[in-house]
C-alpha cells in the first residue's frame, strides 16, 4: 500500500518534471518564430539541465544547498495535490484548492532562503521584488477560488472538474470568463513572464535569484521552473478548462503556456510596484465584476 | 580492477557523453569592453539566430561557460576579466575576438592595452578580423563545438597545471614595483 | 552678445596682458600669463561663462613648456572660450582652480595623472585611470609608448607558436 503512493508520487514528479522541461523547449521554439528566428531543437531544455548538472558548483554555506532543494521540493510536494488528468497521487485527497495555494508559496520562500544565504545583492533584489509580486497576483487568484468554491460549495479541485463535465460549455472558462481572463493575467505573474518579470531583469539586476547559482543549483532552478510551468498551468486547466484525460489535459497545460507566451513576446516589463498595482487593478476588478455578477 | 574500470569509464566514456550535452548547450559570458560588442546582437538574434546552436547570452559568470572577450582590453579591465574568469565554474572556455587580444591590434604600441590575452588567460580560440563579421563568430563557435565533442578544447585544465606561470604574467602586468622602462632588457 | 562685442568687452574691460584669437564663428582663445588665470577665469565666471567644460594640457616639448588650456562653455551666449597659459616644462606648477569650480578637482587629478603638472592647492593627487603606474606620466612627448608596450606586454613575433 505505502509502496503504492511512492511509486504514484515518483511517478507525478517525474512527469511534472518531464513535461515541465518539454513545454519549456516547446515554448523557446514558439517564442523564437515568433521572432522569425528558429532556435534549437524542443529537447533543448533537457541538454541544458543535464549540462548544468555535469559543471562544477559552489556553494556558500549549507543554508544555500538546503534553500535551493526546499524551493524544488516545495514545488513537488504541491504536485501531488493536483489532479493529473484522471489521476492524483493520493486519490482520498482530491485536491483542495486552500492547500495547493499554501503549497505554492514554499516553493518561492526556499528559494528565498536560499538565494538570500547566497550573500548577493542583485539576488536579494531579486527575491524581493518576486515575494512582492506574489502579495500582487494572489488577490485575483484567490477572488477566483473564493469565486469557484462559492459556485461549488466544494473546495476540491475534483469537484470543480466533476461539474464542468458534459460539453465545451459547461467549462468555468465560458461560464465565468472575466475571472478566467483575471486568472489568466495571474499565471502570467506566477510563471515570471514578461510584462511581470522584473524579479529576474537580466540587464539590470543580472537575472536576480539565479545571479549566484552555479553548476547543480542553477540545474534545481530549471527543474523547479519547469515543474512550476507544469503546477501552474495545470491548476487553472483544471478550474477553468475542465481537466479531461492525460492527452487532453496536457494540451490544455500547453495551450495555456503557450498563451501566456505570446503575450510574453511582445511585451516590456513594468516596474515591480507598477506590476502589484496592475495586478491590484485590472484583474482583481475583472474577478470582482464576475463575483457581483454571480451574486446577482 | 573495479575501482579502476570505474574510475576509467568516469574519465573516459563518461566524460565522452557529457561533451556531447555541454557543446550543445553553451552559455556565453560576453565581457563586451571593445568594439566586438556590436557584432553580437545580430548574431544572437533573427538574422543569424544563435539560439539554433542552444547558445543564449548569460547575465553573471556562475551560470556561463563561455567567456568572451570582445576587442581590446586595457590593463585595467584585464584585472576585472581575470576576476570574472576565475568566478566561472568548470568546464569553461575562452574566446578572444579579433585582432586586440591576439597581437594588440591597431594597440599594438599603446601604454595601457594589453598586446597578447593569451599571457594571461588560457585562450582556447580566436577569432581574426577587425572586428569579425557574424558569419566568421559562428565558424568560430562550431569550430570549438568540434574541439570540446574531441575533448580537445581543455585550456581551463591548462590554467590550474600552469597556474604559476599564468599568475607571474599577471603580476608582472598588474602588481609591479619598478618603473618599465629603466629596467634592464 | 554677439562673438565681436564679447571680444570688444573682454578687451575693454580685462586690463592684463592677454592675445585674443578667433577660432571660429563660435569659439576662441584668450592667452594670458600664468599668475593672471584666476583672474581671467573669475571675470569670465561672472559675464555667464558657467560651464567649465574640460582643462587639459599639451607638451610643447621643442619650447621647453606645457600649455594649460580651460575650456568654458556659456549657454546664454552659445560661445566656447579656449584660455590657454603657458607654463615652463622643468617646473610644471599652477593655481588650482576649484574655488571658482568644484568639477576642476576632478579635471586637475587627470592632467597631473597624465602631464605630471601639479595644481598648486588641490591635494588630490590620487591616481584616477592608470592602474599601477610606476613611470613618468605616458602623455609627455618624451615617453617612449612603443617601447614601453613591448618591454611590459610582449613584443609580437610572427614566428611565434601560438598554443
Amino acid at each position: 500500500m505505502v509502496n503504492n503512493y511512492i511509486i504514484r508520487f515518483l511517478f507525478a514528479a517525474f512527469l511534472s518534471i518531464i513535461l515541465g522541461l518539454l513545454y519549456m523547449g516547446i515554448g523557446r521554439k514558439y517564442i523564437a518564430r515568433i521572432r522569425r528566428c528558429y532556435a534549437g531543437p524542443f529537447y533543448q531544455s533537457y541538454i541544458d539541465v543535464i549540462k548544468l548538472f555535469s559543471k562544477k558548483s559552489i556553494s556558500h554555506n549549507w543554508i544555500m544547498d538546503f534553500g535551493v532543494m526546499m524551493g524544488f521540493a516545495g514545488i513537488i510536494a504541491t504536485v501531488i495535490f493536483l489532479p493529473i488528468g484522471p489521476f492524483t497521487v493520493f486519490p482520498d485527497m482530491k485536491g483542495n484548492l486552500i492547500v495547493i495555494m499554501y503549497f505554492m508559496t514554499i516553493g518561492y520562500l526556499g528559494m528565498a532562503m536560499g538565494v538570500a544565504a547566497s550573500g548577493n545583492p542583485n539576488a536579494t533584489i531579486g527575491i524581493a521584488r518576486a515575494l512582492a509580486l506574489m502579495v500582487g497576483y494572489e488577490i485575483p487568484f484567490a477572488l477566483a477560488v473564493i469565486l469557484l468554491v462559492f459556485v461549488n460549495k466544494s473546495s476540491l479541485l475534483a469537484d470543480i472538474i466533476t461539474t464542468q463535465q458534459g460539453s465545451i460549455l459547461h467549462w468555468n472558462a465560458f461560464r465565468y470568463p472575466f475571472a478566467f481572463v483575471g486568472s489568466l493575467i495571474a499565471l502570467q505573474g506566477m510563471l515570471g513572464e514578461q510584462p511581470f518579470d522584473a524579479m529576474i531583469a537580466p540587464a539590470e539586476i543580472a537575472s536576480g535569484p539565479m545571479v549566484e547559482l552555479s553548476g547543480k543549483f542553477l540545474g534545481f532552478g530549471f527543474l523547479q521552473h519547469g515543474a512550476q510551468i507544469f503546477l501552474e498551468t495545470g491548476i487553472i486547466a483544471a478550474m477553468f478548462l475542465g481537466g479531461g484525460t492525460f492527452l487532453g489535459f496536457f494540451s490544455k497545460q500547453l495551450f495555456l503556456y503557450l498563451i501566456t507566451l505570446s503575450i510574453a513576446a511582445v511585451f516590456p516589463r513594468y516596474r515591480f510596484e507598477d506590476a502589484v498595482k496592475f495586478f491590484w487593478i485590472i484583474p482583481t476588478s475583472l474577478v470582482l465584476v464576475q463575483l457581483l455578477i454571480f451574486l446577482i | 580492477m573495479l575501482l579502476t574500470s570505474t574510475k576509467d569509464l568516469k574519465d573516459k566514456g563518461f566524460e565522452e557523453i557529457l561533451n556531447f550535452f555541454r557543446k550543445k548547450s553553451l552559455w556565453m559570458l560576453h565581457y563586451c569592453t571593445g568594439c566586438g560588442a556590436v557584432e553580437l546582437p545580430p548574431t544572437m538574434t533573427s538574422r543569424w539566430d544563435m539560439e539554433r546552436f542552444g547558445m543564449g547570452p548569460m547575465a553573471t559568470p556562475r551560470q556561463a561557460d563561455l567567456l568572451l572577450i570582445t576587442g581590446y582590453l586595457s590593463v585595467k579591465s584585464l584585472k576585472r576579466v581575470i576576476y570574472t574568469y576565475e568566478q566561472m565554474q568548470e568546464p569553461k572556455w575562452v574566446i578572444a575576438f579579433g585582432s586586440c587580444p591576439i597581437n594588440g591590434g591597431i594597440y599594438y604600441d599603446s601604454y595601457s592595452v594589453i598586446n597578447r590575452l593569451a599571457l594571461y588567460l588560457p585562450v582556447d580560440l580566436s577569432i581574426e578580423g577587425c572586428m569579425p563579421r557574424p558569419e566568421a563568430i559562428i565558424d568560430g563557435f562550431t569550430k570549438l563545438m568540434k574541439q570540446i565533442d574531441k575533448g580537445e578544447a581543455i585550456g581551463y585544465k591548462k590554467y590550474k597545471e600552469n597556474y604559476e606561470w599564468y599568475k607571474k604574467n599577471q603580476r608582472e602586468v598588474l602588481e609591479r614595483t619598478t618603473p618599465v622602462l629603466e629596467q634592464e632588457e | 552678445m554677439e562673438q565681436k562685442e564679447l571680444i570688444r568687452y573682454i578687451e575693454e574691460n580685462f586690463k592684463y596682458n592677454k592675445k585674443i584669437q578667433k577660432i571660429d564663428e563660435k569659439q576662441f582663445s584668450i592667452t594670458v600669463e600664468k599668475d593672471k588665470i584666476l583672474n581671467i577665469l573669475s571675470f569670465l565666471k561672472l559675464i555667464d561663462f558657467k560651464q567649465l567644460a574640460l582643462i587639459t594640457a599639451v607638451d610643447w616639448i621643442k619650447e621647453n613648456k606645457f600649455e594649460v588650456v580651460y575650456i568654458l562653455f556659456s549657454y546664454s551666449h552659445v560661445q566656447q572660450i579656449l584660455v590657454k597659459t603657458f607654463i615652463d616644462r622643468d617646473k610644471p606648477e599652477i593655481e588650482t582652480i576649484k574655488t571658482l569650480w568644484e568639477v576642476a578637482s576632478m579635471y586637475e587629478r587627470d592632467v597631473h595623472e597624465f602631464f605630471g603638472i601639479d595644481f598648486i592647492g588641490n591635494d588630490d593627487k590620487r591616481p584616477l585611470i592608470l592602474h599601477n603606474w610606476k613611470d613618468k606620466p605616458p602623455l609627455r612627448k618624451d615617453f617612449d609608448s612603443l617601447k614601453y608596450s613591448n618591454k611590459i606586454f610582449g613584443k609580437f613575433k610572427k614566428d611565434e607558436e601560438n598554443d
